[in-house]
Order: C-alpha cells, then structure tokens, then sequence
C-alpha cells in the first residue's frame, strides 16, 4: 500500500512566547526553556507566513512577489528547519523526502547560490547578565536581616527564605 | 597623569554613556582600547544596551565588544516585553483585589528612554497605602501573586518624602495592554531617582542615567518647585543629583531652575561617585558585599574588622542616611553618626529577637 504524503501547513506557535520587533530581526523569548533567539529580517518574513494554512510552496510563492525574483524551494525549508529546531512551530515540519537526505551545509550552498540574497538564520540570543540591582533580595539571596528581603521573605540565618 | 585620568573608570562610563538616553546619542569619545577597558563595567552594571545604543552607528559598531553589547540590547528588549506582560498581569490581579498600588522606578523610568528595552528591570516596587499594605501581601502571598518579584513598600516614607495621600492625588494612570498602571507624577517620580540616586551612594551609572532622561523627557508644563520641595537640605540633594548626571553624563540643564546651583558640586560627591564607579557591580554593594550577618559575629567574632570596614558607610549615602547637607564639610562626622545609627538600630533588633527567642544567638 503506499503511504499518503500530507503537505504541512506550518503555524507559527503563539502560546508561550514573547516576540518583540526590533527593526528588520524578530526576537522571540520561549517562557517555558528561557530561551532568547534572533529571527534575521528573512526568517522572520517565513515565521510570519507560518498561519497553519499556508503550505511551504505557497510560503516560497509569496516570499518571491517581495523577493523580486525566483526562490528555491529550499529558502523555505532552511527558515522552517530552523524555527522548528528552536519550537517557534506548533509542531515542527518535516522535511520532504527530496531535501531530507541533504546535510545544512548542502542545503545553505543551494540556497545561496540560487537566491542571491541573505539566507533565513535564527540564532540565539546569548549575552552575560548582570547581578540584578534589585531594592530587595529574592528568597535564597543573602541578608543581614528580614528588611533587605523582598516580601514574603524573611532572613533566617543569612539567607532570605 | 593626565592619562591616569583620563583612564579612569569614571571618565571611561561617562564617555560611554554621554546622552546615551537620548533617541540621538552624541558619538562616543572612546577608542577601541579604551572601550575593551569600560566594557566589563558597563556589562556588570546593566548598562550594556545603553552602550549599544549609543555606539551603534559610531565607528565602534563592530567590535567585538559592541556586539556584544548589542546582544545584551537584543535580550533586554525580550526581557522587556516579558517584565511588562508581568507588570500588566500584576496590576489586573492588584486592581480585581482593590488594592491601588504605584509602580515606581523600573518601567515607570524606563518609559523616559527612547526604547523601554535599554534599561533593565530588576524587582518591581511598588508602593500602596499603608492602609492597604497587609491586604496587598496577602495578593502577593497568594499562589498568583507569588510569580512576581516584588518589592512592596508601605506607603512612600522609605523612598521619597511627602504625605502618601499627597502623593497618590497626584500620581497618573497609564494604560499597559488590558491593564492600567498607575505611576507617580513626573515631578514625584525624578524626585524619588534622585534620592534613591544618592540613598544607595550613586553606585549604578545607570541611575544617574534614569535622572538625566527623566529631566530631558518632562513635560512643558514640569513644575519645578514641586521638583525642589519645600526642604532646602533635600532641595540641594535633588539640585546635587541633576548636577551629577550634567557634569558626568552630559544632561542638559540649560534653561532650568536647577541649572545655576547644580554647576558647584561638592568635591567629596564627585570622589565618591568617581570611587563607586570603580566597582558598579551588586556584589560589591551591601548587602551582597558583607562577608556575614553581624549576628553571627556575636558568636564568633573572628573576622569582625574585615567586615566592619566592608560595612563602612560611603559618603553619599552616609549623608542621606543621618538626612544631612550636601555642603563642602568634610564627611566624616556624618558617616561616623551613619554607623552609630546602625549601629544602635542593629543592637535594638537584637535585644527584641533575644527576648522573644532567648536562643536565637
């Protein structure tokens, strides 16, 4: 019997994560794993088209009325490998079987070559943070008395707790 | 010398920061050596996005510390987004209990900046009646409320001065998603950056940066005298922090009330944020600075004088401490009354604990 293949309708998760635009890069924060990424200018545009009714082919189409010119179907799936890769889709999308074979390296020099323009890429977001200047101290910081810790805190010992 | 001066770490923020509040920062006056220098400083105080913004489309820009930079710019902004939801959610939770609370500093200072994102957000504080206060612990205590990292504050009477009635009647609503934030009035709200400014010693250049956008960003109709107040000591304290954030960070007070007086500052200020601004990091604030509670050295006093001369009062808060002038005396009886404050305020809370608990050394 031969297997149906269904076409994904990629959506771009919604629940969870807390997106912010900072010029062309989208920046995404997932709640749950606390993870910060970057979506460049065009895997954001991807991210955007990714409505649950949309297929890639239809995606690559739309892409291409703003891109001015032929994209490879690839362009696609390299955004959605990657979004899926960091859970900002509902579900991650399955490669087709013609790409599934392919390494990233191979896939980013089809793109390249074929779309001439700057490639989708997310990328993580990671910075040294300073020690928080807070008023209070949070339950399991240090304290000399009850009076530094935040409320609902109290210092016992040497530890808000 | 000259260049040991020019190389210190006051110099060095001040050159990174300069206006860097603005939508327009001035080019930063630094080379790329002496920016690799100022960086650790700017990143351990939270200013990194600042830096960003104010070197972003300078000839610095690609560094390897600018973009670094940038990526602290890139996660403060998410962090950003997700404080405000928290705020949004807090403030509905407050409102559905009938608790009326002010947010102060945090978001409500950041709204002065150009971005929301460039300046970083610790605990949120807030402020309430104290009426109110226990109804409002009992909605953070509760499963909903626990979520958020609040800092809540009986009435006003540690962060600025004024009747918490006075200063309710004057604080605005401001609308955040479904929510809507209540803030203290302009004038209220620089007042309370300046003292928590000098209360805290002037450690963080960030401070002195929310003083600075908070007075480019007020409104025509700013009312300076309720800026001042009616206390001369406390008028020189405001007139000394706006001072501060002109002479070190380039804030402009051209056209102002605060601007003749502001031009002579006392050289002891100037030192102690100059010292300060050596080490701008939390741990090296108390109390993350203390080696241990002073209680456990009443058992053990071994290493005692260490700790005594980490716990030493600093000048600039020493002198908010005792509520003294912002003149040119020398500082020393102020920090010395500082210490013996403490001093009888911590001895006073032990003789009350021990006599509740009489084990509890």
């Amino acid at each position: 019997m031969r297997e149906r293949t269904v076409t994904p309708r990629p959506k771009a998760r919604a629940e969870g994560v807390v997106v912010r635009a900072l010029g062309e890069e989208v920046l995404a924060y997932d709640l749950e794993t606390h993870r910060a990424v970057c979506l460049n200018g065009a895997a954001a545009e991807v991210w955007r088209l990714c409505d649950g009714r949309r297929t890639p082919e239809e995606m690559r189409r739309e892409l291409e009325k703003t891109a001015r010119g032929a994209l490879p179907e690839e362009f696609v799936w390299l955004a959605l490998e990657q979004l899926g890769r960091e859970r900002l889709l509902e579900a991650p999308a399955e490669l087709p079987a013609a790409l599934a074979g392919l390494s990233r390296r191979e896939m980013l020099r089809r793109v390249g070559l074929a779309a001439g323009l700057a490639l989708p890429a997310v990328a993580s977001i990671v910075a040294p943070t300073p020690a928080d200047a807070a008023s209070c101290v949070p339950s399991g910081g240090p304290c000399a008395d009850s009076a530094q810790c935040c409320q609902g805190s109290t210092c016992i010992g040497d530890t808000c707790t | 010398m000259a260049d040991a001066r020019a190389d210190s770490a006051v110099v060095l923020i001040a050159s990174a920061l300069e206006g860097a509040w603005r939508r327009e920062p001035p080019p930063p006056a630094l080379s790329e050596e002496r920016l690799a220098r100022v960086a650790p400083l700017l990143s351990g105080s939270g200013a990194s996005a600042l830096a960003w913004w104010k070197l972003r489309r300078s000839s610095l820009c690609e560094t390897r510390e600018a973009l670094e930079f940038k990526q602290s710019y890139r996660l403060q902004a998410l962090k950003d987004a997700v404080r405000e939801r928290e705020v949004e959610s807090l403030f509905a939770l407050l409102d559905a209990a009938g608790v009326e609370a002010v947010l102060v500093k945090g978001w409500a200072a950041a709204r002065a900046y150009p971005e929301p994102g460039l300046r970083p957000a610790g605990d949120i504080d807030l402020c309430v009646r104290p009426a109110q206060f226990v109804k409002a612990k009992d909605v953070l205590a509760s499963p909903e409320g626990r979520r958020f990292w609040v800092d809540l504050h009986e009435g006003f009477a540690t962060l600025l001065d004024g009747r918490a009635e006075e200063l309710f009647g004057r604080s605005r609503v401001l609308p955040l998603g479904a929510s809507r934030v209540r803030v203290l009035a302009e004038e209220d709200h620089l007042r309370l950056l300046c003292f928590h400014l000098l209360r805290h010693g002037a450690w963080r250049p960030l401070w002195l940066c929310d003083v600075a956008a908070a007075i480019e960003s007020r409104a025509e109709d700013f009312d300076w005298r309720r800026l001042l107040g009616a206390d001369v000591k406390r008028e020189r304290w405001v007139v000394c922090a706006a001072g501060l954030a002109a002479r070190l960070l380039g804030a402009r007070l051209e056209g102002t009330p605060l601007a003749p007086a502001a031009r002579s500052l006392p050289r002891w200020l100037l030192r102690g944020v100059s010292k300060q601004w050596e080490t701008p990091f939390a741990a090296c604030q108390p109390p993350l600075s203390h080696r241990a509670p002073m209680r456990k050295y009443l058992r053990r006093p071994r290493g005692i004088l260490g700790d005594l001369r980490k716990r030493w009062p600093n000048p600039i808060s020493a002198t908010v401490d005792v509520c003294g002038p912002f003149n040119a005396l020398p500082r020393l009886p102020f920090q010395l009354a500082c210490g013996l404050s403490r001093t009888a305020a911590f001895l006073a809370r032990v003789n009350a604990e021990s006599r509740r608990a009489p084990h509890f050394l």
